[in-house]
């Protein structure tokens, strides 16, 4: 033998023909070869290989070929088509059922495939970070002076000053500023753009894509700016290089020098800016920002794995306060670590502690396509075995010809598989078709991503779970069929069978129920919230931001905006009073606990803020222009409590330096969402041209009186974008999400009930056609119609009822746990309960009714002449 | 043929393997076919006929040394069993039967 002797037979057909070649044969047939192509291999390799391969195929021959079962196989295919053939022509003679079968599941699956989007967007927002697992955010928990804790992710800096030297776990301390408007541009032409303030680690930290630039020291210099590609393709076209190092100029007083260009944050992020400045420049121009009582920047930390970060978490939670003993301007703070990832849908604290978010209507959403899903396939499972009696007598020949239970059950099962698959195609399509409604529903842009696998993996997995779920009771079913009585045509179900369909029914109609209990409560709470007297007249109200140094001129405007007929009141605040946030802890007064940290709320106005909010004094008097007020203050009820005097008017009350006395006290009002109770607050005009936004009180034309505001606004301030609000409108976004969901849970419980009424008006027709004879025979002996309808409708009201007492305990259950989360709340309604009932209970025995009257109606000759 | 059912193909193996006595295994017996009868006989016809023969019973087989040049997998050695020789016996026999009954003239070929 030559020295290439165990050079092998080439793989591929080896491997086949271990594959193929029988257990018993396969170790000599292979010998053979090998045998024969180390002889051929002599004279001509290639040759060699050739013929080993024309041999292994030559030896793939029924003998060799290993007990695969092949003909059974072939058998197989051949019933598969004969199954599809009969499944094609059952549906096309049973036209109607099919289509409520398939209508049913179509809706339920493109519902589930909507929600279950929304519910991924949800899901994958802030998930695009490659650092994402390492990322934390650090809050602050401030101690309110109504005992509450809220949280904060501003944070003081020398706080992450700190983390970074003195924490060996802390290996990068990145900050970013909350949104600044700026106007950004070249000479003359600017416009406003949102961006934010972030520290030189930003960008290699988080996975923003910069399209040209360089990522890790664009950000180096103190006149360093960042722009989107937006903004870049606005003042240097879409070449994103030819934007670097080109000046811009800012608000007019700055110049920077373009050093990066990033890719627009998309709609996964909820940190989005237009333009990026370096933080340093922030921080050299904010003494403030150096004070440990003062909240700054959001704050990240890079921690490698979450043991460590539980170190750091548990080192970090008193920094604040050990760095402020004796600081006036400092409450009682604690510090706490929130996986950034996590922050978007659990963005809800209470005191201190997470406590849900938006995970909770992710989770509500999910919990509903999953019913959608479940109800669609109790459909299926209901019509399926209902009509079953139709397909007796084909059970039974195929019985007859020697098909095996198995077969039949397979043949059952091909048919769900059939019809679900036929559906989830169907319901692709439809969703693609009312996607733009969707999207414009909730706000989003989603589509369905046909490139990402676990859009196939979802689809596969829907076809594969809903054919399961509604083929197995049929595939048990139907082949136990006796085979005697079904070739004869008629066939008794088992008892059993009867109950299966009815349980199978309440729960269709429990779900639905639940559904509409749901969206009812949350619709009377959201109406709660928008109708809620807030203690202050939101309607007709306008705030218009003032730009620039118009509030430096605040006087002169107001006087020039009052001359307007329409306007009956105008005065100006530091920041819109039905949701506001600025707050001090230096508040202090006579017999105030110098232990206890509190923070208060601080609204910078004028004299006419009370007047032209339309609040109501509860004792003392509001500010005067007459007398001189600048250092008295107005208190809410909530801080008169706090601060315990009797009668707290012409007390002392002392804060940001600034020493002065109550004057009055004002009703409550609700100055932050209202799932947080009304925290305490005081009210100055000490200067009121640090006022941010002018509160406008309109009456009468609105359209005219806006023209006019617009007109004065840009008279004064020529060149400042015109930015209004209306403080209902204002009010109403803060609770977008939910009126999102509410919109959500409608459309679907609508679309819950449908589903349940299509199976319903399948059973129906079939216990109709059941009792067909029965109905005849009755109408004979003189029954009349209201008779007969009451006699079909009779079993199913039963039913409705049950998922009615079913529904309810789940019902006030889950409600009443969604509506703890609000400090103010709706009261449950018993009312709501029976509404939902009742309406579910009237549209099941509609559909039953409508079904069972064409059924009473039918001329008894007809039903009884085949007897 | 009676019980003893065995096709053209089946025959010339049986015989090869009567031949090659105790070194017949599958490519000596391709071999010894292709050698003697001057045709080509693939390893899928051979492989599928030796297989009949064993399960008719006129083959029996046992596996020799495993060897380098069959890729270290053993010799399946075939051995014609009574019951085979009784076979190929009764084909020759009913052959010449056949062979016997053939009337002189049938093959008398001068006058086509």
């Amino acid at each position: 033998m030559n020295p290439q002797a165990n050079l092998t037979p080439p793989k591929i057909p080896l491997k086949f023909l271990r594959w193929f070649c029988n257990d018993n044969l396969i170790e000599d047939v292979e010998g053979d070869l090998s045998e024969l192509f180390n002889a051929r291999r002599n004279q001509n390799q290639a040759w060699a290989r050739l013929l080993f391969t024309v041999d292994v195929l030559l030896l793939f021959r029924p003998g060799i070929v290993r007990n695969f079962q092949f003909a059974l196989r072939l058998i197989k295919y051949a019933m598969l088509r004969n199954y599809f053939k009969i499944a094609i022509r059952n549906s096309f003679r049973h036209k109607g059922y099919a289509l409520l079968n398939l209508l049913g599941l179509v809706v339920g699956i493109a519902s589930s495939i909507l929600i279950l989007l929304w519910v991924d967007n949800e899901v994958g927002m802030d998930k695009f970070h490659v650092n994402g697992d390492k990322i934390y955010q650090v809050f602050r928990n401030m101690k309110q002076s109504n005992g509450v804790v809220t949280t904060t992710g501003t944070v003081p800096k020398p706080l992450g000053d700190l983390v970074m030297a003195e924490y060996p776990e802390v290996s990068e301390v990145a900050r970013i500023s909350w949104p600044v408007d700026l106007n950004i541009g070249i000479a003359e032409d600017v416009a406003e753009e949102e961006g934010r303030f972030a520290s030189k680690n930003f960008l290699s930290l988080f996975s923003f894509q910069l399209v040209a630039g360089d990522k890790n020291n664009a950000l180096n210099e103190l006149n360093s700016i960042l722009i989107s590609q937006t903004v870049a393709g606005k003042y240097f076209g879409d070449n994103w290089e030819n934007a670097l190092s080109h000046s811009l100029r800012v608000d007019d007083q700055y110049d920077v020098i373009v050093t990066g260009v990033f890719e627009d944050i998309g709609d996964n992020s909820t940190l989005d800016f237009d333009f990026i400045l370096s933080t340093q420049a922030f921080f050299n121009l904010n003494e403030w920002v150096n004070d440990w009582g003062n909240g700054s920047f959001y704050t990240f930390l890079s921690i490698d794995d979450s043991e460590k970060a539980r170190i750091v978490g548990s080192r970090i939670f008193n920094e604040i306060n050990d760095h402020t003993e004796g600081n006036s301007n400092a409450g009682d703070e604690t510090v706490i670590l929130h996986k950034f990832e996590d922050t978007y849908l659990h963005s809800n604290f209470d005191n201190g502690v997470v406590s849900g978010g938006r995970i909770d209507y992710v989770n509500i959403m999910t919990v509903v396509a999953i019913f959608l899903l479940v109800v669609a396939c109790i459909n299926f499972m209901n019509l399926t075995t209902a009509q079953s009696n139709k397909r007796a007598k084909e059970i039974g020949l195929r019985k007859v010809m020697g098909a095996q239970k198995r077969a039949i059950s397979t043949q059952f099962f091909f048919e769900a598989f059939l019809f679900t698959t036929i559906a989830v195609l169907l319901s692709v399509l439809v969703v693609m078709l009312v996607l733009p409604a969707f999207n414009n529903l909730v706000d989003k842009s989603l589509f369905i991503d046909f490139t990402e696998l676990k859009t196939w993996y979802f689809l596969g997995g829907v076809t594969v779970v809903m054919g399961f779920l509604s083929g197995t009771y049929p595939a048990i079913l139907l082949p136990a069929f006796n085979l005697i009585e079904s070739s004869k045509g008629g066939i008794k179900q088992p008892a059993f069978t009867a109950y299966l369909r009815k349980g199978l029914v309440i729960f269709q109609f429990a779900i639905s129920t639940l559904l509409i209990i749901g969206t009812s409560v949350i619709y009377k709470q959201i109406d709660y919230i928008l109708t809620k007297d807030l203690g202050i007249d939101k309607e007709n109200l306008v705030a218009v931001r003032m730009e620039g140094d118009l509030s430096k001129r605040l006087e002169t405007y107001k006087t020039e905006l009052s001359r307007i007929p329409e306007i009956t009141a105008v005065s100006a605040a530091s920041g819109n009073p039905i949701n506001y946030g600025r707050s001090t802890s230096s508040a202090s007064w006579e017999g105030k606990d110098p232990t206890e940290g509190y923070e208060v709320k601080v609204i910078l106005s004028d004299e006419d803020f009370i007047e032209t909010m339309g609040m109501e004094m509860l004792s003392g008097r509001s500010f005067s222009k007459q007398l001189t007020d600048s250092t008295n203050f107005i208190i809410n009820e909530a801080a008169s409590k706090l601060i315990g005097f009797d009668d707290p008017l012409e007390k002392d009350l002392s804060f940001w330096g600034i020493d002065g006395k109550i004057i009055g006290v004002v009703k409550n009002f609700n100055s932050s969402d209202l799932y947080e109770p009304i925290a305490p607050l005081i009210i100055t005009c000490v200067d009121p041209s640090r006022s941010s936004i002018a509160l406008i009180r309109i009456e009468g034309n609105i359209g005219e009186a806006l023209i006019a505001i617009e007109e004065v606004t840009q008279k004064l301030n020529p060149g400042a974008d015109f930015d209004y609000q209306f403080i209902d409108q204002a009010y109403a976004d803060i609770y977008e999400n939910e009126l999102t969901v509410s919109a959500l849970a409608t459309i679907f419980a609508v679309i819950s009930i449908l589903i349940s009424c299509l199976g319903l008006l399948g059973l129906a027709s079939y216990s109709a056609e059941q009792r067909s004879r029965e109905i005849g025979v009755r109408k004979v002996h003189g029954a009349s119609v209201s008779q007969i309808l009451i006699l079909l409708s009779k079993d199913y009201s039963r039913l409705m009822i049950l998922a009615f007492v079913l529904a309810v305990p789940f019902g006030y259950y889950l409600t009443q746990n969604w509506l703890d989360n609000f400090e103010f709340r709706t009261a449950l309604d018993p009312f709501l309960f029976i509404l939902a009932g009742v309406i579910t209970f009237v549209i099941g025995v509609l559909t039953v009714a409508a079904k069972s009257y064409q059924a009473a109606t039918v001329n008894p000759v007809n039903s009884l002449k085949h007897e | 043929m009676g019980k003893y059912s065995i096709g053209e193909f089946e025959e010339v193996v049986l015989l090869a393997v009567a031949i090659l006595f105790e070194n017949a295994y599958g490519i000596s017996i391709k071999k010894e076919i292709e050698n003697r009868l001057d045709r080509k006989v693939s390893v899928g016809a051979m492989r599928t006929a030796l297989n009949r023969l064993e399960d008719k019973g006129y083959l029996e087989s046992e596996f020799g040394e495993a060897t380098a040049i069959r890729g270290g997998k053993r010799k399946r050695f075939f051995k014609v069993t009574p019951y085979g020789k009784m076979a190929l016996e009764k084909v020759m026999e009913t052959r010449k039967q056949l062979w016997e009954a053939i009337p002189a003239i049938a093959f008398d070929f001068k006058f086509v």
